[in-house]
């Protein structure tokens, strides 16, 4: 039996190899499957650097840049970012008690500071009175002398001062002079005045801008403080109060979206899990909800709140976001859960003996994960735009505390004159909320498992 | 397979084709926009609207103008705004009016007299109504006699309290034809005083002293003055026009007496607004013939070489204290430490930057006329100097005083203008620099705001008073423990002698020296904080002659304007 021995030995057991089945890359769960597909979408990936960065702007720069965002400059007001900020120590001001001034004509009484400017000239001829105007163009033919700074209606005072917001640069002086019924004769005398940025000994030392055991004396130099993104329209530290900003814009960005997207998700797979009367009975009231008109109730709490004047009016803000934005969430959720609970592997699960909360938490909730975060990032540049939509019609923030909203409210006056006033808040709303908005873009491709082998 | 890269290629394919759609619905959203606002402006252009003309317009001799706020009506007796008393100033004339310079000149009356217990006015026989019947002395007895009469209400019945029997009247103790001012003749008109009033020529400048004719009133059903028909005119101007919320039209009155006044057509009231970046933005475009300036407008208007002016209105703005049981800022001390701890000239200068602004000094504007000259010439205010150690040492006094151990946050009511709000959140932060006070801003609207003064429910208010009449009682009397708009309820014997002083004195010396008592006392005891006299920086289309900005009387009068030839 030949033919059969080599049978025998034409075959042999083959073993217990399983290589057979060896995954060619490792094994991904859910999650970093998401996270590759996330990596791989750079406008998304721009966003979350973008978002861990306001994040780390919000946190951890107030410990870094420690100045605070109320303090008044009164020095500095409205200034742009990156003027030259040296300044010459003089004495204290004292009130000019203009007495006899050398010289003659149109001139200059003592040299002109930021803290005044001191004029004095003699009566020009005809004149019965006189009436000086400041420029900061030369006066050309049009005789558009400029500001009005002062008049007087008889040759008595022949001087004087100065200090309106006088900035460090260039004035044109006129001086022109009153006919008898207080109109302007066409004698006129001009002055060019160049201004000098001066600060005092008390103001140096207040505002820490040299050492404190540091000689000073009037004729020294110092550099003002450091503005590094300007200052508002009260001297306040722009940078200071964009981090003081952020806390309140992220706080109720933050904030309220979490809450009332938790309570939809909650709301919602109750519904749709139950079914039936419950889920009617639900949603119609998830509809009343959604009928609410927000701003009227945003004002109902803060009444309700006993919100006095003057308080900060962010807590029936979040309140009202939470109560009346949850619908959207729940209706999501119910849909998806309505959805899955018919699919196949919902009704195997169940044959092979598998509970409740186990369908819920292991099968139900997990598949509509994506679509809650999804919402939730949404969410969150709407919040946002809420609150400083608030604080900018004035609902929201009470002063001094900023927000972007109100920081917006108020560079929108000065719009054309010192723009940097609204474009740095403006354009924080407009980043943030591009970058959470990219984001949950990009979280939706990631989170969305029929994509999943899709590259 | 190779299934797994064709749907890449279409699916990149169809991303290309979508982007091209959509690229081209783009372009075709823009040209239709642009199309439609081209015919949008020829559309407008072509049907010209409440603007026709622009600003000035020679061949109609007419203007066109804005005003700030629609008056609620134009009823002499009631009107308690300035809307109202722009408009009435050019439609309406009293006995007396002022002249170019603000110096009171003969209106309806021709002369007048004034003595220690009454005043004549003799009219003139040439004033006319706007139907061409004549202006007689009835008619002022009984426009005056309705402004007493409690059925009117009038929150201006206090400025006729010098009229014999007025104030009786007004509460309802007398009869109203027992107020004392009678018609001698059509021509004649006289009054009886309650207590001799040597400023009452000033007063009947005034618009609750206008006058008003028994028949057409009574015609009117009480519609009296809500429309243009339902007035009658003796002024430069007649309403022709009054589309409620959007324009009026004031037409030259031919019955109009005096040729000096009234030299245009007609005036548009073409816009009603109190933005004043839409307004500079109809004057750059020649629309309107005047406009208001604010501080950050004027280096635009330097650049575009306009003729700046400015005026002031008169105001005199201040903080005004809560002296109501129970309030910390009855508290002297208390009161003593705010007024040491700010400067004024600082919030003017530094921080509201106004041009046409000067720091406040005083109760007393510096416009005031005193006897013979200047009323703050002759009477210096004390002069203010800032001091932070003392008015800390003035708060631990008061601290003591109260019997507190940390400050409560005090409420800072103010209005909701931008000037109102910049002033609060100075202030804030300047007591919190300087005395570490907690300040709460309560930001109401204009007449929220009056209410809760009114209620009292602050405890810093940030408030204003203009002049009612070129005399410095009407800023005087304002702290007298009777007058109602004395809204912290400051209650002081001394104060309420002063007043009375100035109020019945004849000596005109004698009275300035009691006006500089209740000024020396405001400082002294702290009634208010005086902030800044408030001003108006302007510009006038170069065209326009004789526009006048006043600090009594109608604000920006029209009356003596006149085109350029």
């Amino acid at each position: 039996m030949a033919t059969h021995s080599k049978a025998v030995l034409d075959f042999s057991p083959v073993g217990k190899e399983r290589d057979v089945q060896t995954l060619s890359r490792p094994s991904l769960s859910y999650w970093q499957d998401a996270w590759l597909r996330l990596k791989a979408n750079r406008r998304a990936l721009v966003s979350l650097f973008l978002v861990i960065g306001l994040l780390l702007f919000t946190l951890v720069g107030p410990w870094l840049w420690r100045v605070n965002p109320a303090a008044q400059d009164l020095d500095q007001v409205s200034q742009p970012p990156g003027v030259d900020r040296s300044a010459l120590i003089v004495a204290p001001y004292t009130p000019w008690l203009a007495g006899e001034v050398p010289g003659t004509g149109f001139r200059l009484a003592e040299p002109a500071t930021t803290q005044s400017v001191r004029l004095a000239w003699d009566a020009l001829p005809g004149a019965q009175g006189h009436r000086v105007y400041r420029n900061i163009f030369p006066v050309g033919a049009e005789r558009a002398y400029g500001i009005p700074r002062a008049e007087f209606f008889d040759n008595s005072t022949l001087t004087f001062e100065d200090r309106l917001d006088v900035k460090p640069g260039i004035y044109y002086y006129t001086l022109v002079g009153l006919n008898d019924d207080g109109s302007l004769s066409s004698e006129t005398s001009s002055l060019t005045v160049e201004v000098q940025r001066v600060t005092t000994v008390a103001e140096a030392r207040e505002r820490r801008l040299v050492a404190s055991d540091a000689a000073l004396a009037p004729g020294d130099s110092v550099e003002l403080a450091l503005h590094p993104l300007g200052t508002d329209y009260l001297g306040r530290d722009m940078l200071a109060r964009l981090m003081a900003g952020a806390r309140v814009s992220l706080f109720i960005g933050i904030g309220a979206p979490l809450c009332f997207v938790i309570f939809g998700v909650f709301f919602g797979s109750v519904a749709g899990f139950i079914g039936g009367k419950t889920d009617q009975v639900m949603m119609r009231f998830a509809d009343f909800v959604v009928a609410l008109p927000f701003l009227l109730f945003m004002i109902l709490f803060k009444i309700a709140f006993g919100i006095g004047p003057g308080e900060s009016g962010v807590m029936p803000m979040l309140v009202a976001l939470v109560l009346l934005m949850w619908p959207a969430t729940a209706r999501l959720v119910r849909g998806q859960i309505l959805q899955i609970r018919e699919q196949g592997y919902i009704s195997a699960s169940q044959l092979l003996g598998a509970k409740t909360h186990y369908l819920i938490l292991r099968h139900m909730l997990p598949n509509t994960l994506g679509v809650v975060l999804v919402t939730l990032t949404f969410a969150i540049p709407s919040a946002i735009f809420t609150e400083a939509f608030l604080s900018f019609i004035g609902m929201g923030v009470a002063p001094p505390t900023p927000s972007w909203g109100s920081m917006s409210n108020e560079g929108i006056k000065t719009m054309l004159t010192t723009p940097h006033e609204l474009i740095f808040p403006a354009m924080l709303i407009s980043i943030t909320v591009l970058a959470f908005n990219l984001l949950g873009d990009g979280l939706r491709d990631a989170l969305d498992a029929r994509m999943r082998n899709r590259e | 397979m190779n299934g797994t890269t064709k749907p890449v290629l279409s699916d990149d394919h169809f991303t290309r084709s979508a982007g091209k759609q959509l690229g081209l619905y783009a372009l075709l959203a823009l040209g239709v926009l642009a199309g439609l606002m081209t015919l949008l402006s020829f559309l407008a252009s072509g049907s010209g609207g409440g603007a026709s003309g622009g600003a000035i317009d020679v061949e109609n001799n007419s203007i066109t103008i804005t005003l700030r706020q629609e008056p609620p009506q134009l009823d002499s007796g009631r009107s308690t705004d300035a809307a109202s008393f722009g408009v009435l100033g050019h439609v309406m004339e009293g006995l007396l009016s002022y002249d170019k310079a603000g110096r009171l000149i003969p209106g309806v009356a021709e002369r007048w007299e004034i003595r220690e217990d009454g005043a004549t006015f003799w009219l003139r026989d040439n004033a006319f109504w706007s139907d061409g019947k004549p202006v007689t002395a009835h008619d002022f007895v009984f426009a005056w006699r309705r402004v007493v009469d409690p059925e009117t209400g009038s929150q201006y019945a206090f400025i006729t309290y010098p009229i014999k029997n007025a104030e009786a009247i007004t509460n309802g103790d007398l009869p109203i034809h027992t107020l004392g001012v009678s018609a001698a003749s059509d021509t004649q008109l006289e009054v009886i005083f309650e207590q001799a009033t040597p400023y009452f020529d000033k007063l009947v400048a005034f618009i609750t002293f206008l006058p008003a004719r028994e028949d057409f009133f009574k015609s009117t059903n009480g519609r009296y003055a809500a429309d243009a028909d339902m007035l009658l005119y003796n002024g430069p101007y007649v309403l022709t026009e009054w589309v409620h919320g959007a324009s009026m039209r004031w037409t030259k009155n031919p019955y109009y007496w005096n040729d000096e006044k009234g030299f245009l057509d007609e005036i548009n009231v073409a816009y009603i607004t109190t933005d004043v970046n839409a307004k500079l933005n109809l004057f750059k475009d020649a629309q309107i013939a005047d406009t208001d300036l604010v501080a950050p407008m004027l280096p635009e208007a330097m650049e575009r070489r306009w003729h700046i002016d400015r005026f002031m209105d008169g105001t005199v703005f201040f903080l005004e204290f809560n002296h109501r049981e129970g309030r910390i800022t009855r508290n002297k001390n208390f009161r003593r430490a705010l007024q040491l701890a700010q400067d004024p000239s600082e919030l003017v200068y530094k921080v509201l930057k106004e041009a046409a602004y000067i720091p406040a000094e005083s109760l007393f504007p510096s416009w005031i006329q005193g006897a013979g000259d200047l009323f703050r010439k002759q009477h210096p205010p004390i002069k203010h100097q800032m001091n932070i150690e003392k008015a800390r040492e003035h708060l631990e006094l008061a601290r003591i005083e109260l019997g507190l151990d940390t400050w409560p946050p005090i409420v800072l009511l103010s209005g909701d203008t931008p000037v109102s709000t910049l002033s609060a959140e100075y202030y804030q932060e300047l007591f919190k620099r300087n005395l570490g006070l907690e300040l709460r801003i309560d930001l109401q609207t204009f007449k929220q705001r009056l209410a809760k003064m009114t209620s009292g429910e602050f405890d810093i208010v940030l408030s204003g008073w203009g002049p009612d009449y070129d005399d410095a009682l009407t800023f005087g009397d304002l702290f007298s423990s009777w007058n109602l708009n004395n809204r912290g309820r400051y209650d002081s014997a001394e104060m309420d002698g002063y007043v009375r002083i100035a109020q019945s004195e004849l000596d005109p010396v004698k009275r300035m020296q009691a006006f500089a008592e209740i000024q020396r006392l405001s400082y002294e005891d702290v009634v208010v904080l005086p902030m800044y006299e408030r001003g108006w920086s302007f510009v006038v289309d170069p065209r326009l002659d004789g526009l006048i900005r006043r600090t009594v009387g109608p604000e920006v009068d029209y009356t003596y304007a006149s085109i350029k030839k």
